[in-house]
């Protein structure tokens, strides 16, 4: 039988790539090499990172937070391995429910490390080999940790994120390698549970890429409420192992060497994208300088018929992008034309608080030459926050200074990964921030803070500051 | 409910669909029972159409849309009360425009809220254009009554004599429209009227920022809806014409521009539905794009259909007018060039040489024409209402094609330029003509139109007259002919000449004996002029 499609990979990019495939009429096969579905995001990535990243807040919350609302609870004790147990239990419905979609879809999933013989023949290598015939690919094969050259990732003291997330034993001492988006979520994880947390970063700021504010308010508070410890501007140029301790060693501004000592280290430097044993030789195409497979606008390979999404090519590696052209993938091979606003892909570091960002960063408008103007709220000011008691970060919205479009919103406070939403929507109907701050908003709310910002940004004028 | 749906009646026998042609009222007028609301053609006749019943209008069908009998024409809302304003004193309504310093007609219902303040009704009269235009046609409103509009939103299109001009908003309000569209205006006439009392799109500022105590968002002067589906954006704005994600996928799929949808959406944005209503429609793809070929036996058949611009539009709407306003007939006669084309070979050179510039034929035909239009003043005249104007001025105006379309700019004062002057003129015309930099002063106000087929090849044609001229000239192409002088068939280079004119004013006496004098005097250039040494003299050496 030979299929219209065979993706290859089930994460987030090609479980949906699948799903829509099928949905228009498509005969769809979908090769995983694990015995799992769901990819990095499901299995090791974002859906286990955010059920430890709640956990860890109640835990915090039950230390630091309960007495002052008035809830006494004795003695608090983690019990850590059933943190990490449900942990996997999330994991596991989560990648069922994935299961159940192929089903319904009528997707055949076959396991095994599937690799080109040529384009239109998969090569399935698990328990038996099996090879499939198919009209079209797509590759979603995702990305992997990466790491810096002279570093080796032992698994066992020196880690990824994925060993983070499988710990058994709560560490006393965990060295970061990288500021970045995963460094500060793990961090805060441990860093809550009680860990002695350094963050290590080259750069002078943390989660590069998001708004300056963002990054300086939510290092204030990581530094204030999780005592971590960040090390900015410093150079790691070496990590060295016991059995049990690691060091990390690091080139600070002046130039000295410093060395930081604890428990593990973990290496969350970036992640790079994945097409070992995929066989692209085979097929004539080959990945860029960064590892990426390049496509067109139609996200077709240089091989017609041959497509690739998600983390493995170019652009942000975010679950919901993966997603997004897992989608349009489909539809342009079914002859439709679907289209996806890169510049409005939300970015959301899911500390607490949480930090999410979209549209333009302040520095690009400068950079392009392009007037505007900044209107802000600070959830200090919202009578939501007070009542929850989380009352740090702001929201801030930026609007084109003559047309009174909105051009950005970054925002760091309370639930705002689920506010961006609202900034995404405004500004796929290119919005003004007047339209959003004459639209009403429920009371009290977090999402409140967006509307104030946005009457701050059109006229110097928010009604609750 | 009391909403009444109108239908398409049984018109006659025969007739089975008609086209709405016009709608005589507008949306959320207040009707009275038999007044005629709009105007169906039907093959033969047009029909004017009283409404069955007294009450609020809710358009349906478009104007120029096609409807079989039984065709869901308009609602009609019964229930609404009928508006103060027609209920006063006189039983019938006054055709007189609205008095402007009263308020409104009571808003029946769902009418947008008064912001409270204090509203004024300003007066918008017909504002300077330019120099020589006092009077405009009312081409088309391009809001509704009732209308709330922007500040410097386009509210109407005017047509002066030889340019569309959208009129924008002086003030932001709502709109009493009183001028009807197609209607002549004067500068200075009542157009319409603004109530500057309603919030519309640039609504006030919320007042001073006071600390509350609580979050409890204030209530915002919120812009209260519309009453019914707006077809036309409200303003235009950086989003005027922007897709929302699920229309923008359409669009591509389709081949459709933005250009090509007006958006239904706040600020004109276009909406999925938008794209949907525009497919439904019949709305294809760009001109540029091949649209599906029909299967036939052999042969590409290939159709593209492409919005006129507004300039083609005016055009065709100015030219079936002057073919139906006017009493148009056209005279011919042939002239001999022989004469015209030996004093040009003779001094192209050294004409060239003093005057930097080339000695065409037009000068020629200009000269002509400003002469005899002296002689035949009738020819140079034109009907304003009852009176007739005579002009005792040649502005001759010169067609010039341009890749948009046909302009006539105008050269003043022909009858007192030299050939010098004319030839520059010409030149300097046709050049801003074709790089679209004549000013709407340049194009407007001639006495008489020449037009030069000849450039295309033209044997022989039928010009149509630049309203409010009365008469045009044809020149065509000059090609060698046997004609038979004093019993002899010679060669000759010959033209036909066609003279286009108003029957109205211009008698076949006058028009016959025009042509025959720019005939005479192309064959005599000697005539062009007076004095000595003509030639000489008129070439300005
Ligand atoms: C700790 C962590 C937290 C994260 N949190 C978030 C978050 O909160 N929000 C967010 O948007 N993103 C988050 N991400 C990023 C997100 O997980 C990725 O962007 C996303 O998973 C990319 O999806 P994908 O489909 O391109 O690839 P992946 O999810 O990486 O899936 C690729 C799949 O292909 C399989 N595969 C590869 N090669 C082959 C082969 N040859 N044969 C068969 N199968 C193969 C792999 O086993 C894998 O299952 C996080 C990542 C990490 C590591």
């Amino acid at each position: 039988m030979k299929y219209d499609i065979t993706v290859i990979g089930s994460g987030p990019g090609g479980y949906i790539a699948a799903v829509r495939c099928a949905q228009l009429g498509m005969k769809v096969a979908i090769v995983e090499k694990y015995n799992t579905l769901g990819g990095t995001c499901l299995n090791v990535g974002c859906i286990p990172s955010k059920a430890l990243l709640d956990s860890s807040e109640h835990y915090f919350n039950a230390q630091h937070t309960f007495s002052e609302h008035g809830i006494g609870v004795g003695k608090l004790e983690l019990d850590f391995p059933q943190m990490i147990k449900r942990k996997s239990e999330v994991v596991g419905v989560t990648t069922g429910g994935v299961e159940y979609l192929m089903k319904k879809n009528k997707i055949d999933v076959f396991t095994g490390m599937g690799s080109f013989k040529d384009k239109n023949t998969i090569l399935v290598s698990g328990e038996k080999e099996q090879t499939i015939q198919t009209d079209k690919v797509i590759i979603a094969t995702g990305s992997k940790p990466s790491t810096l050259p002279f570093i080796k990732i032992d698994k066992k003291r020196v880690i990824t994120s994925t060993e983070a997330l499988e710990l058994q034993k709560l560490p006393k001492s965990m060295t970061i390698i990288g500021a970045g988006i995963i460094g500060c979520e793990l961090g805060s994880v441990y860093a809550r549970l009680g860990t002695k947390v350094t963050i290590v970063e080259y750069l002078d700021r943390i989660v590069p890429g998001m708004d300056k504010d963002i990054a300086k308010e939510l290092m204030r508070s990581m530094k204030k409420n999780l005592k971590i410890d960040f090390q900015l501007s410093h150079k790691v140029t070496a990590v060295s192992t016991t059995t049990r301790s690691t060091t990390v060693t690091a080139e600070n501004k002046k130039g000295e060497s410093v060395e930081f000592k604890a428990e593990y280290c973990l290496v969350a430097v970036g992640r790079r994208p994945y097409t070992e044993g995929l066989g692209l030789e085979h097929i004539g195409v080959s990945t860029d300088e960064r590892g990426r497979i390049p496509v067109d606008e139609h996200f077709q390979t240089a091989v017609p018929g041959v497509y690739a999404i998600g983390d493995v090519i170019k652009g942000a590696m975010l679950a919901h992008k993966a997603e997004e052209e897992g989608v349009c993938v489909a539809e342009f091979i079914a002859g439709q034309k679907p289209h996806i606003n890169y510049r409005l892909i939300p970015g959301v570091v899911y500390t607490w608080p949480e930090g999410a960002g979209v549209g333009y960063l302040e520095e690009e408008l400068k950079e392009m030459g392009r007037e505007y103007k900044v209107g802000k709220f600070p959830f200090k000011a919202s009578g939501r926050a007070r009542a929850s008691m989380d009352t740090e970060g702001f929201v801030k919205v930026i609007a084109d200074k003559e047309t009174d479009e909105i051009l950005g919103v970054h925002m760091l406070g309370p639930r705002i990964a689920d506010l961006i939403a609202e900034a995404v929507v405004a500004m796929e109907y290119r919005a003004t921030a007047e339209d959003i701050g004459r639209m009403s908003h429920a009371h009290p709310t977090f999402a409140e803070a967006m509307k104030e910002a946005a009457l701050d940004a059109w006229a110097g004028m928010p009604l609750n500051i | 409910m009391s909403i009444v749906e109108i239908r398409v009646p049984e018109i006659g026998e025969s007739v089975t669909e008609v086209t709405l042609s016009q709608w005589l009222k507008s949306d959320g007028d207040y009707v009275e029972m038999d007044e005629e609301i709009a105007e169906f053609e039907s093959d033969k006749a047009t029909l004017e159409f009283p409404s069955p019943n007294a009450g609020i209008l809710h358009i349906i069908a478009e104007e120029g849309s096609d409807l079989q009998v039984g065709d869901l024409v308009c609602k009609i809302d019964t229930a609404a009360a009928k508006p103060a304003a027609t209920a006063t004193p006189a039983t019938t309504p006054s055709p007189e425009p609205t008095p402007v310093a009263k308020a409104d007609p009571t808003p029946v219902k769902a009418e947008p809220v008064s912001s409270g303040k204090p509203g004024k009704v300003e007066e918008i009269r017909v504002p300077e254009i330019g120099e020589s235009i006092n009077e405009v046609t009312l081409v088309a409103w391009l809001k509704e009554d009732g209308d709330i509009v922007a500040l410097d939103e386009e509210i109407a299109e005017f047509d002066s004599d030889k340019a569309t001009l959208e009129f924008p908003s002086p003030f932001a309000g709502k709109l009493k429209i009183i001028a009807s569209e197609g209607e002549d205006l004067k500068v200075g006439d009542l157009v319409c009227t603004i109530d500057t009392g309603f919030a519309g799109a640039s609504a006030p500022a919320p007042s001073a920022a006071t600390p509350a105590p609580a979050a409890q968002p204030a209530p915002t002067p919120a812009p209260a809806p519309t009453p019914t589906p707006q077809p036309a954006p409200a303003t235009k704005s950086h989003a005027t014409g922007h897709p929302s994600p699920a229309a923008a996928k359409a669009m591509a799929e389709n081949n459709i521009a933005p250009t090509q949808i007006s958006g239904s959406g706040p600020d004109g944005r276009i909406t999925k539905q938008d794209v949907l209503a525009f497919l439904r429609d019949g709305g294809t793809a760009p001109a540029d794009q091949v649209v599906a070929a029909v299967e036939a036996s052999g042969g590409s058949r290939e159709q593209s259909r492409k919005k006129m611009s507004r300039m083609r539009r005016t055009i065709s709407r100015r030219l079936v007018a002057v073919k139906n306003e006017t009493a148009m007939l056209t005279t011919f006669n042939d002239v001999d060039m022989s004469k015209v084309m030996a004093i040009r070979n003779q001094y192209k050179k050294v004409f060239e040489e003093k005057h930097g510039i080339r000695l065409g034929f037009m000068s020629f035909f200009i000269k002509a024409c400003a002469n005899a239009l002296m002689k035949y003043p009738a020819v140079n005249a034109y009907i304003d209402g009852d009176d007739m104007i005579t002009n005792n001025f040649a502005d001759v105006s010169i067609a010039v094609s341009t890749p948009k379309g046909l302009v006539v700019p105008v050269i003043r004062n022909a009858e007192s330029l030299s050939m010098a002057g004319l030839e520059g003129k010409v030149r300097e015309l046709a050049k801003k003509g074709r790089d679209g930099n004549l000013s709407l002063e340049e194009m407007t106000g001639g006495t008489f139109t020449i037009t030069n087929g000849g450039v295309f090849g033209s044997l022989m044609s039928t010009p149509i007259i630049n309203a409010p001229q009365s008469a045009i000239l044809g020149m065509h192409r000059i090609e060698e002919r046997p004609v038979v002088i004093d019993g002899q068939v010679v060669v000759k280079p010959m033209m036909y000449l066609a003279l286009s004119y108003d029957h109205r004013i211009i008698d076949g006496k006058e028009s016959v004996g025009f042509l025959v004098e720019v005939k005479n005097q192309l064959q005599n250039p000697e005539q062009l002029l007076l004095g000595a040494d003509p030639v000489k003299l008129v070439l300005g050496l």
